[in-house]
């Protein structure tokens, strides 16, 4: 209900349901109260064009059209929502049967439902029209079935996606029925676009009907509706305009406020983006304190913000690291964690309206910002997460892979695809299978592909947001091989992005941890399981079961939930879950600070403990001399 | 107690030449209040068994039983068989609450409101929460909401189909717990599904390995780790 009032509060939103109102308003009491001058016959005033006692001039017996018009709105808005009401409830029918009806007969159903589908609507109305016979009756029923067959097929596609999902398994596995199953757990999820359909539909009902009655073949007199009026008044057009144009602008204003609250309805319930708030996020003051070195990509306070229903939402909260030449490095985290995003904001590929900040963000000692798509393209390299889609799959792998070449390189075609499939070749792939198409391929050697791809440049820096996720664990093993050895033969820089501990361990050299759109501690891979200091990593490891797992005991968890980027309040984020919290943590976020060299932490109570452990040893040490 | 036993099954997708050989000849059984692992890769077949067991596929020939009774002849709701699935965001129905999601496997007959609130705390969720819909709750808590669904069912017997690949580490310790308490405290059969062999190792009793839709090795789930006969398995445990 509360969406539906959101629908109301768009513009367009907002006017259409003010028509529809006025409409619904005029529908119940214009009868009442104007019935009858409607029907007052005057003999003295017949045929006349628009006056001032009469704005849309008079009929043949005289009777106040403007009247005439309004009194019709009851019958014409009546007629056509009883027909979209028969005609929806038809065509749900018809598309619901086939889930509940035995398979055979299930697609016969489904095949009359195509065949009826391939007609013209407003063909299936007159020939409705003429087996009914004239009269409303039959023109409520010929509308009626000529929108059924779209609704029953809209059903029928709803119906199928919502299958697939696994509560309707789960269901069925209880040995809930199909009816029930049907009424309560498909019907209820295909609703709402079934309501935006229909309030489409009622517009164009209400036009159809118009236009059944302006034939004749609709009302019947004497009662009379917009399209019988559209009809009477266009003998006399060239006369006075007037009466036809009265019941013809009703028509025009009622099917668009029909249509066009359909259209908002479904802008906002079809969950389309927001509009973007002006403005940018504020700007935060850098963090950190230690300076993140040079290297391949230097990033400091990198911060990445959406706009958000209450304002801006920052996902990554300033995140300050740097990438070496010929080194791999790690970043884990769990979903939500910010780690991908700022994979993307590195290679700039964060999407409108995500705005990205940072004091510093440079690849190669350049800003990112101006580097010329050309260099970025050629000297970075991006392996995304699921090779089936990172593919075009109606073109062969070898064109794709010279396509880079010939694009930022400028080789000739020949040159380019020696070049795809030499690189293919490097990443274990034979070179004649670049004539191939992605389908052919398996998925490690898809994502191998989509590595050799990467290569086709000379890459300086490899982003690689989680490459074998999508992949099973012993395909999972060649590619991070595969990105071991180009670091290896060519001195490539890799990011690696994962949310796989295991993952990042057996393919880095330093480890980023992250939380909560922060970077919580650093460390080199060697020391992950001997020096982790922040209670998150520690915990994070300690929750992995591994073949060494005492299965006797219960595995370590971690109470409690990441908060979401929207909730992060003061304090340290990992605070209302960290055993060892206290009133600092929650009132104050710590900085990430180095405990050693190469390993920095973000935690008060390892500070605490590093700056008493300080002080013992500096204590002993004034105790011995 | 029961025991589901699936004896030389196999499904077919497709045609019967050209069509796809899912599941091809498989035995296995599930002892009495024992949990057998199922892993293998993605596209083995894992799957497509658990589905054949609850009814949601047909097996294309073989039998699969409870007890030495086949599975078809019983009633679903009767069959005391259920299934946990892998998507959290997917396997409850968004319009409904939790408590009715939970309610609808119960037997006629059931003090649901009660029993709603049992299973809940049996799954470590405030009773309060029946009437919350899906959408305010975490992955790890829909997918102890899942657990409390099949348990609904009062069933003997329990697939688990990959039902921690969704959640983050931190939450997967939580669940995996549930699953085994429960299954301890039930005296559940389970067929537990994953391709996560440390995963199964931590749950499971025997475990099986499935490739191309075929059970390439089965045995007690010490031997099975420390003495793999099965080229497939020794290259699965390498990859740890």
């Amino acid at each position: 209900m509360r969406r539906w009032l959101a629908v109301a509060r768009t513009p367009v939103g907002a006017a259409s349901a003010v028509l529809l109102l006025l409409l619904a308003g005029l529908a119940l009491f214009a009868p009442l109260l104007w019935g009858e001058q409607a029907g007052a016959i005057d003999t003295d005033a017949l045929q006349q064009g628009s006056s001032a006692a009469h704005p849309l001039g008079t009929d043949a017996l005289g009777r106040d059209i403007l009247h005439r018009v309004l009194v019709a709105t009851r019958l014409t808005i009546g007629l056509a929502l009883l027909a979209t009401v028969v005609g929806v409830g038809t065509g749900v029918v018809l598309g619901a049967l086939p889930a509940v009806l035995p398979r055979w007969a299930g697609r016969v159903v489904t095949a009359a439902v195509n065949i009826a589908v391939a007609f013209p609507g407003l063909l299936l109305a007159l020939f409705f029209a003429v087996v009914f016979g004239t009269g409303t009756t039959g023109a409520v029923l010929a509308i009626a079935f000529a929108l059924a067959p779209s609704f029953a097929r809209l059903t029928q596609t709803l119906t199928a996606s919502v299958s697939g999902r696994s509560y309707i398994a789960a269901a069925r596995v209880s040995g809930v029925g199909r009816f029930r199953v049907l009424v309560r757990h498909v019907l209820p999820n295909v609703a709402e676009p079934l309501v935006i359909n229909a309030t489409l539909a009622a517009g164009s009902a209400l036009t159809a009907f118009a236009g059944l009655s302006f034939l004749g073949i609709g009302v019947q007199a004497p009662s009379y509706d917009w399209g019988r009026l559209l009809g009477e008044g266009l003998n006399r057009i060239y006369v006075s305009p007037a009466p036809a144009l009265g019941p013809a602008v009703a028509v025009v204003v009622a099917g668009l406020a029909f249509n066009l609250f359909g259209e908002a309805a479904a802008a906002v319930l079809g969950h389309r983006p927001p509009p973007v708030r002006r403005g940018r996020p504020a700007p935060a003051p850098s963090t950190v304190d230690d300076v993140a070195d040079e290297g391949v990509l230097t990033v400091r306070n990198l911060r990445v913000s959406f706009p958000g229903p209450d304002g801006w939402v920052t996902p990554v909260r300033g995140v300050s690291f740097a990438v070496r030449e010929a080194e791999v490095v790690g970043v884990v985290g769990e979903s939500g964690s910010g780690k991908s995003l700022t994979a993307l904001a590195v290679s700039r590929l964060v999407e409108h309206p995500g705005v990205v900040t940072a004091d510093r963000l440079e690849f190669l000692g350049k800003p990112v910002e101006g580097t010329p798509d050309r260099e970025l393209g050629t000297s970075l390299a991006m392996v995304f997460q699921d090779p089936m889609t990172s593919f075009n799959p109606t073109r062969r792998i070898g064109s794709q892979l010279a396509e880079v070449s010939e694009q930022h390189q400028g080789m000739s075609r020949k040159d380019a695809w020696q070049r795809a499939a030499d690189r293919l070749e490097s990443v274990r792939v034979p070179g004649q299978r670049a004539k191939q198409y992605p389908h052919e391929f398996s998925g490690g050697m898809r994502q191998r592909a989509m590595i050799a791809m990467g290569l086709m440049g000379d890459p300086r820096l490899v982003i690689a947001d989680e490459p074998t996720t999508a992949l099973d664990v012993t395909v999972q093993r060649e590619v991070l091989r595969l990105l071991g050895r180009i670091r290896d033969e060519r001195s490539t820089a890799v990011l690696l992005i994962s949310h796989d501990i295991s993952v990042v361990q057996r393919t880095c050299d330093r480890v980023l941890v992250m939380y909560a759109g922060r970077i919580v501690e650093e460390l080199p891979t060697a020391e992950l399981f001997t020096a982790a200091r922040h209670p998150y990593t520690t915990a994070l490891l300690a929750a992995v079961p591994t073949l060494e797992t005492d299965r006797d005991q219960p595995l370590a968890v971690i109470p409690g939930r990441p908060p979401e980027p929207a909730e992060v309040v003061a304090g340290c984020p990992f605070a209302p879950r960290c055993p060892l919290a206290d009133d600092r943590c929650r009132a104050e976020e710590p900085v990430l600070t180095a405990v050693e060299a190469g390993h920095r932490v973000s935690c008060w109570r390892v500070e605490e403990q590093q700056r008493s452990a300080l002080a013992e040893s500096a204590g002993s040490r004034g105790g011995t001399t | 107690m029961s025991e589901l036993r699936f004896e030389s099954v196999s499904v077919h997708y497709g045609h019967r030449r050209t069509g796809h050989l899912a599941v091809d000849d498989v035995s296995l059984t599930v002892p009495s209040g024992k949990v057998v692992g199922l892993v293998g890769e993605s596209g083995s077949g894992k799957s497509t068994l658990a589905s054949t067991a609850v009814g949601l596929v047909d097996a294309t020939s073989g039998t699969i039983s409870l007890d030495g009774v086949d599975v078809r002849r019983l009633r679903r709701r009767d069959r005391g068989l259920q299934m946990v699935f892998q998507d959290p965001y997917s396997s409850l129905d968004p319009r409904m609450s939790i408590g009715e999601s939970i309610a609808e496997a119960m037997p006629r007959g059931t003090d649901r409101r009660a029993e709603v609130a049992r299973l809940l705390e049996l799954v470590h969720l405030d009773p309060d929460r029946a009437t919350a819909l899906p959408a305010r709750l975490s992955g790890g808590q829909r997918q102890r909401v899942a657990l409390a669904r099949a348990l609904a069912g009062r069933p003997e017997v329990v697939i688990a189909d990959e039902i921690t690949s969704a959640l983050d580490v931190s939450v997967q310790g939580a669940v995996l717990n549930l699953v085994r308490d429960l299954q301890r405290r039930l005296g559940l059969s389970m067929l537990f599904i994953s391709h996560d062999l440390a995963v199964v190792r931590y749950v499971s009793d025997r475990i099986a390995v499935m490739r191309g839709g075929r059970i390439v090795e089965e045995g007690e789930a010490d031997q099975v780790l420390a003495r793999p006969r099965h080229d497939y398995t020794r290259e699965l445990l390498e990859a740890y």
